[in-house]
């Protein structure tokens, strides 16, 4: 995303600059997941092959439990397989450091999750702003480019209020804003749909829809909701740590 | 800039707990200043040989009398220039806001050796003709609107002092001293020793020397004088008796250094309690902030920058607070007088600096805890916390 005059010039800037991708965006190669409750081992994932072409919209579905989102996690680096190799956005996770990894993060991944997880004591246009604080921009760089993507959303006019002053919907638009005010290649929505009524969760759809369509972006998607999967390009069944598609 | 407002938005999110932390802290950096200043005018007073002026009092405790006729015996040591008998009367004017120190004093002696007292020569001659006359600092005048021929009556909280009428006072002169905020007030100590039954000797008497490098040796000269006597003396430099006078509770500079340490230790706990607390609701916020790009090191700082803020705000209240109080002790006697005497005359910047690092320092370790708790938690554990 480049600094321009206008929030409307930036729009059709932001959508002009987003070629497609080719190749892959990620590949998951013989990944085991699990975690220790105790002392007992608890498998999530076992050996899971997946790979996810740029500009694709995969929804990952499965039952409670089946190792959907930690699989989410893996790929958006917020965790490290036991096993296996994670190549996303050209990048193998495990050759990374803490602070490289959280640096990657910040300039690949857009993350968007079931229950917002908006910063309760920063308005709509601070939650925004967040990840550009670690940028190297001047305050009126971050302000226009906050104020791009929450007209993005359509809140460009609730951008004082804080979340508690918000519907769900509007929440979720706001976490929205916040994911792609980076300009990530890959947009990792966990349950996105799973908190909000049948309206707002068709506008949040619709919004990650665009996103896809309209700026290239490569989204994966967990989710319950058989509506929200049938949105997406194509869809993985995940059960017990394995997919059985 | 930027991180520093995101810091105060965190601290804003519980306004009752940060205001309350950071007034815990800043009590206790109050009291560090302003205990370090008095116990260090103490010792600086403890370990001044040099004053000119002693004073005498009983051995057994300076609220015990001296007979009138040790005046005679003490203007006849070796080196005494001048001796006064001073009694700290206790007067009270109406009621017990309207306390303020006062002395009967000998008049002539007490003033020639205390220069510092600046009044006219026609005000001195009036007061010194006048046995029922006062003298008021500018200060005191000012807080009860006297003015010169002004009358107004006290009454004594002291026991044996206190007579069947009030002693009743005119104004013959009102005199400038040097800090202008000194409430004090002289009259005839032969007016005090006549309306009390002429029974009552000073409680000390105020004693000039010639060579105050001779200040030990005097001393011990005029307390040898009385060794075998009805009333043996304990003789010792002015500001020694304000410091003795202050540590009459024993060694009140350990107690007060003890309670001191212990207060900030306990503020300390209180302190790391509340930024656990507080990190541990935010853990999910925490997460976001990783998620969002922000390393373990940067989250990190955040907390710790949480903390020290604290400090700062508490560490500049405390040593406020403190400057004001100590800057209006001098307004009281013999502490005052401590204050006065001492090389920085108030809050020096050594402790007004060693209370804000305490601060600082404080809250570092107690905010060092709760951030490395936040360094180390995982992203997925704390978001699935919520």
């Amino acid at each position: 995303m480049k600094a321009v005059a206008t929030i409307a010039e930036e729009h059709a800037i932001m959508a002009a600059a987003a070629q497609p991708s080719i190749g892959s965006e990620v590949q998951v190669q013989q990944v085991s997941m699990s975690y220790k409750r105790g002392r007992q081992t608890v498998p999530v994932l076992d050996r899971i092959d997946l790979e996810i072409q740029a500009g694709e919209f995969l929804a990952l579905v499965g039952p409670s439990g089946s190792g959907k989102t930690t699989l989410l996690n893996l790929i958006a680096g917020l965790d490290q397989p036991i096993s296996g190799t994670i190549i996303t956005a050209g990048t193998d996770l495990a050759s990374l450091s803490a602070g490289e990894l959280a640096k990657w993060r910040s300039c690949t991944i857009g993350f968007v999750f079931q229950m917002y997880h908006l910063i309760p004591v920063l308005t709509a246009f601070e939650n925004v702003e967040l990840p550009l604080l670690l940028r190297p921009l001047s305050r009126k760089q971050r302000r226009e480019h906050t104020l791009a993507a929450l007209e993005l959303v359509g809140l460009a006019d609730r951008s004082s209020h804080y979340p508690s002053q918000l519907s769900g919907g509007q929440e979720q638009r706001v976490a929205i804003a916040r994911a792609i005010i980076t300009d990530p290649e890959i947009i990792v929505a966990d349950e996105p749909t799973g908190d909000l009524d049948g309206k707002s969760a068709d506008e949040t759809l619709n919004l990650i829809c665009t996103l896809n369509q309209d700026f290239h972006k490569t989204v994966i998607m967990v989710t319950h909701d058989l509506r929200a999967a049938d949105r997406a390009h194509s869809q993985r069944h995940l059960e017990k740590g394995v997919f059985t598609d | 800039m930027k991180f520093l407002l995101l810091i105060a938005k965190h601290l804003r999110r519980n306004r009752v707990r940060t205001v309350s932390t950071v007034l815990a802290l800043a009590s206790c950096v109050f009291l560090f200043c302003t205990m370090r200043t008095v116990l260090q005018s103490v010792d600086e007073s403890l370990h001044n040989a040099t004053d000119s002026r002693l004073v005498t009092r009983n051995a057994m405790g300076w609220i015990f009398n001296l007979p009138m006729a040790c005046k005679a015996k003490i203007q006849a040591v070796p080196g005494v220039v001048r001796v006064s008998g001073v009694t700290w009367f206790g007067g009270v004017y109406k009621d017990l806001k309207g306390f303020f120190p006062n002395l009967a004093v000998d008049a002539e002696p007490y003033l020639a050796m205390h220069p510092k007292y600046r009044l006219s020569e026609e005000s001195r001659k009036a007061f010194l003709d006048d046995r029922r006359s006062c003298i008021v600092s500018r200060s005191l005048a000012q807080t009860f609107g006297w003015q010169v021929g002004d009358t107004f009556q006290l009454q004594s909280f002291i026991a044996p002092f206190r007579t069947k009428t009030p002693f009743a006072f005119v104004v013959r002169g009102i005199f400038d001293t040097e800090t202008g905020s000194d409430q004090l007030m002289l009259f005839h100590f032969s007016y005090f020793y006549e309306n009390t039954g002429e029974k009552l000797g000073p409680t000390t008497y105020a004693i000039e020397i010639a060579d105050a490098s001779q200040a030990g040796a005097i001393s011990k000269d005029i307390d040898s004088r009385f060794e075998n006597s009805g009333t043996q003396t304990h003789t010792e430099t002015e500001a020694a008796f304000g410091a003795s006078f202050i540590s009459l509770a024993g060694n009140l500079s350990f107690l007060l250094q003890a309670i001191t340490v212990a207060g900030t230790f306990t503020v300390l706990l209180i302190i790391a309690n509340t930024m656990s607390m507080s990190v541990r609701e935010r853990q999910s916020e925490i997460a976001i902030l990783k998620t969002l790009g922000f390393s373990n090191g940067s989250v990190m700082a955040l907390i710790l920058g949480e903390a020290l803020l604290i400090g700062v705000s508490a560490g500049v209240i405390g040593v406020f607070l403190s400057r004001e109080l100590v800057g209006a002790l001098p307004q009281f006697p013999l502490i005052g007088n401590l204050i006065l005497s001492s090389r920085s005359r108030g809050l020096s910047l050594a402790v007004a600096s060693t209370g804000f690092a305490v601060a600082l320092l404080v809250t570092l370790f107690a905010g060092l805890g709760p951030a490395v708790l936040a360094y180390r938690s995982r992203i997925p554990s704390s978001l699935r916390g919520v």
